[in-house]
């Protein structure tokens, strides 16, 4: 099936992660330094060819206000660029890329996510993303709110923790292959679940590591990508839907804008091969592939997914990147990528990826 | 790996306004209350001034007492709290209908052991005895069906502000190209950094050429000038907000050093009357010996004629 692209089609051309680690000795300045220049390096062009660029990162995280302005030298800012920030996960920055090259008047772009967790502890920063009135002065961490989630879920019939582990220990043994995996090899569904809960019914296996990592993503219009590409990874879909923040107005058992993201990105009119999912919980898995209506068939998370590692404000965007590479390096044909924001899965994106 | 690193402190002290719903819903919270907002034929609680669903206003006459008792639908148990959390004691946080609402309440049960939670259980509060109009007003909830605690005084006025302080602590490492930076400085020197692509010299912590994005290492340090001349200034009058020490004008000026042309920003300059901070004035590092690490005091006059270039005000950077 080779589908006729144009001009005002748009591919991803290039890519680079950097190591996934507990603790970095880097600015991440100098954390996404590396990684465009090596997203460059893999597009084969230089700094110089970036029409537009756009960054994901989060000033909590960073520990800083503004942080992203610093994060500019890391591109090379002079003469200056058409720059752009968003306080949200590495994949809405390639969001508004694409977007950007939509207009038709430039020809190549660059996203970016990067994160360092490691430098405060996450279960005191999460609660000031959150509602500041009922939410925030009771402190309640993601763990939490995931665990709400999957309680909900248990309660339901929807999963169970053996399911749960069994996700786990699927995810970390596909995480061996994975060079920048933080956290994989072979473990016993058994011996997981005979550990302690952290937040019940969520052990310790069913929670993402902490992760300092961050990742870069070149796309490319039609005519320009194909110039620079020999294999081009298509994006045939891409959509955001975003519903209530407050856990307690809305049914946990479901995930109502993962399926509206999967439909306005095109998910239904062919099916994907691959899913790389922002589950960084186990029971979100189920979830999120089932509001996706995702068949049996289809690989989930061959990555290792953000149970293998959790570069915050990239792991999404890392995501983009995992499909991309199953298309571009492993003879796919049509992959997704997912990528999720607030507690419980309250903000959703979907991304449809296609070679040629 | 240990990473040498240092540890800063970022408070956030917010005052935010409620609001007329949420202002209620405070105010009840110091009567022993809880209110919820009728919208539709449902009851929402915690109560919005919109209808998450439809968008449509909600009205201050829509407001109903619900409670005090509620079921909890969905729960988690915390068998280690962290400072941020409401108790200090193992405790779950749960999902909790009032009754007479139709949503839920997310806050914390004090259950004692996680063998005691259970979908569907009955909770009702523990008041705190001081009330102050915020969600932290109930300690926690309480299996069963009867509130308890309280005590105290409902409050004189109806709670308009709610207070919000938090603070996060950050461990941040300081990188190999910092430490080669502060061992320098420690002796009484400057360290430097030269771009291999446009030759230009940073000051040695920032580890990279932010123009031709290239990292810098240790093959391009070199040391920097002890003596340079001022580009630019300001004269800070001190303004005594939290942290300020300083209570009279002081100068802040930018030093462009001689040889490798490097802007080092923001110092201090010492022994100079304010009227003759200027442009041009011809200066030296002044350094703290006496401990065991040198410290930069800042910058004295050399006594060198005033360098005259009117290209100089320009060099901030």
């Amino acid at each position: 099936m080779a589908t006729q692209r144009t001009n005002d089609d748009i591919a991803i051309i290039g890519w680079h992660q950097s190591p996934m680690v507990r603790v970095t000795n880097k600015t991440e300045t100098q954390m996404l330094l590396e990684v465009i220049t090596g997203a460059v390096d893999h597009a084969g062009i230089t700094r110089d060819d970036l029409d537009f660029t756009c960054a994901g990162s989060c000033d909590y995280v960073a520990g800083q206000a503004f942080s992203f302005v610093q994060n500019i030298d890391a591109l090379g800012a002079w003469p200056p660029k058409r720059d752009s920030h968003v306080e949200m996960d590495g994949a809405w920055a390639l969001y508004e890329a694409w977007v950007r090259l939509l207009l038709g008047d430039i020809d190549v772009a660059l996203a970016t996510g990067s994160g360092r967790s490691s430098t405060a502890d996450p279960n005191v920063i999460y609660p000031m993303e959150m509602d500041p009135y009922y939410l925030a002065p009771l402190g309640v961490d993601a763990m939490s709110f995931a665990a709400l989630q999957a309680q909900a879920l248990v309660t339901s019939g929807a999963v169970t923790e053996r399911q749960m582990a069994e996700i786990a220990v699927r995810t970390r043994r596909d995480a061996r292959s994975n060079p920048v995996a933080q956290v994989s090899g072979d473990f016993d569904v058994d011996v997981l679940l005979a550990e302690d809960y952290v937040r019940s019914p969520l052990r310790r296996h069913d929670l993402p590591p902490i992760t300092d990592g961050a990742c870069a993503v070149i796309i490319a219009r039609g005519d320009k990508a194909r110039e620079l590409c020999e294999r081009p990874v298509w994006i045939t879909g891409f959509a955001h839907y975003a519903e209530i923040h407050y856990p307690g107005l809305r049914d946990l058992t479901k995930a109502e804008s993962v399926t509206l993201a999967g439909k306005a990105a095109g998910l239904e009119e062919a099916p994907v091969e691959v899913a790389e999912l922002q589950t960084a919980f186990t029971h979100e898995e189920p979830l999120v592939a089932s509001a996706l209506g995702l068949g049996a068939d289809v690989v989930l998370n061959p990555s290792g997914g953000p149970l293998a590692a959790n570069p915050i404000m990239a792991t999404g965007l890392v995501r983009i990147i995992e499909a991309a590479r199953q298309i571009h390096d492993e003879g796919r044909q049509r992959t997704l990528a997912h990528s999720t924001s607030g507690p419980c899965l309250q903000q959703n994106l979907v991304c449809i990826l296609e070679g040629n | 790996m240990t990473t040498a690193s240092r540890q800063a402190t970022i408070r956030f002290p917010y005052k935010r306004s409620l609001g007329p719903v949420m202002g209620a819903f405070m105010t009840a919270l110091t009567e022993q209350r809880f209110l919820g907002i009728r919208s539709g034929d449902r009851v929402l609680c915690p109560p919005r001034e919109w209808d998450p669903n439809t968008a449509a206003d909600l009205a201050v006459e829509d407001l109903v007492e619900v409670g005090p008792a509620g079921t909890v639908e969905s729960w988690t148990w915390v068998a280690e709290p962290t400072e941020a959390h409401p108790l200090d004691q193992p405790f779950a946080f749960a999902l909790i209908r009032l009754d007479g609402a139709d949503t839920t309440l997310l806050h914390a049960v004090d259950a004692g052991t996680i063998d005691a939670m259970a979908t569907g259980m009955r909770v009702a509060p523990r008041w705190r005895a001081e009330r102050h109009g915020h969600i932290t007003d109930v300690e926690a909830f309480v299996p069963g069906e009867t509130p308890t605690g309280g005590g105290g005084f409902p409050a004189e006025e109806p709670v308009t502000m709610m207070e919000y302080d938090a603070a996060i602590t950050y461990t941040l490492p300081i990188t190999p190209n910092e430490q080669r930076d502060a061992d320098m400085v420690a002796q009484g020197r400057f360290l430097g950094l030269q771009c291999p692509v446009c030759s230009r010299v940073y000051l040695g912590s920032r580890g990279y050429c932010p123009v031709d994005a290239v990292a810098l290492g240790t093959e391009h340090e070199l040391e920097l000038a002890q003596k340079g001349t001022i580009t630019n200034y300001t004269i800070v009058t001190p303004v005594q907000y939290p942290g300020q020490t300083e209570t009279d004008p002081f100068p802040r000026v930018h030093v462009l050093l001689d040889e490798h042309e490097v802007v080092i920003g923001y110092q201090n300059l010492i022994e100079v009357p304010l009227d003759e901070v200027r442009i041009g004035l011809r200066v030296q590092a002044m350094w703290d010996t006496t401990g065991a690490a040198a410290e930069l005091e800042g910058w004295i006059p050399t006594g060198e004629a005033d360098v005259e270039d009117p290209n100089l005000v320009n060099r901030i950077c």
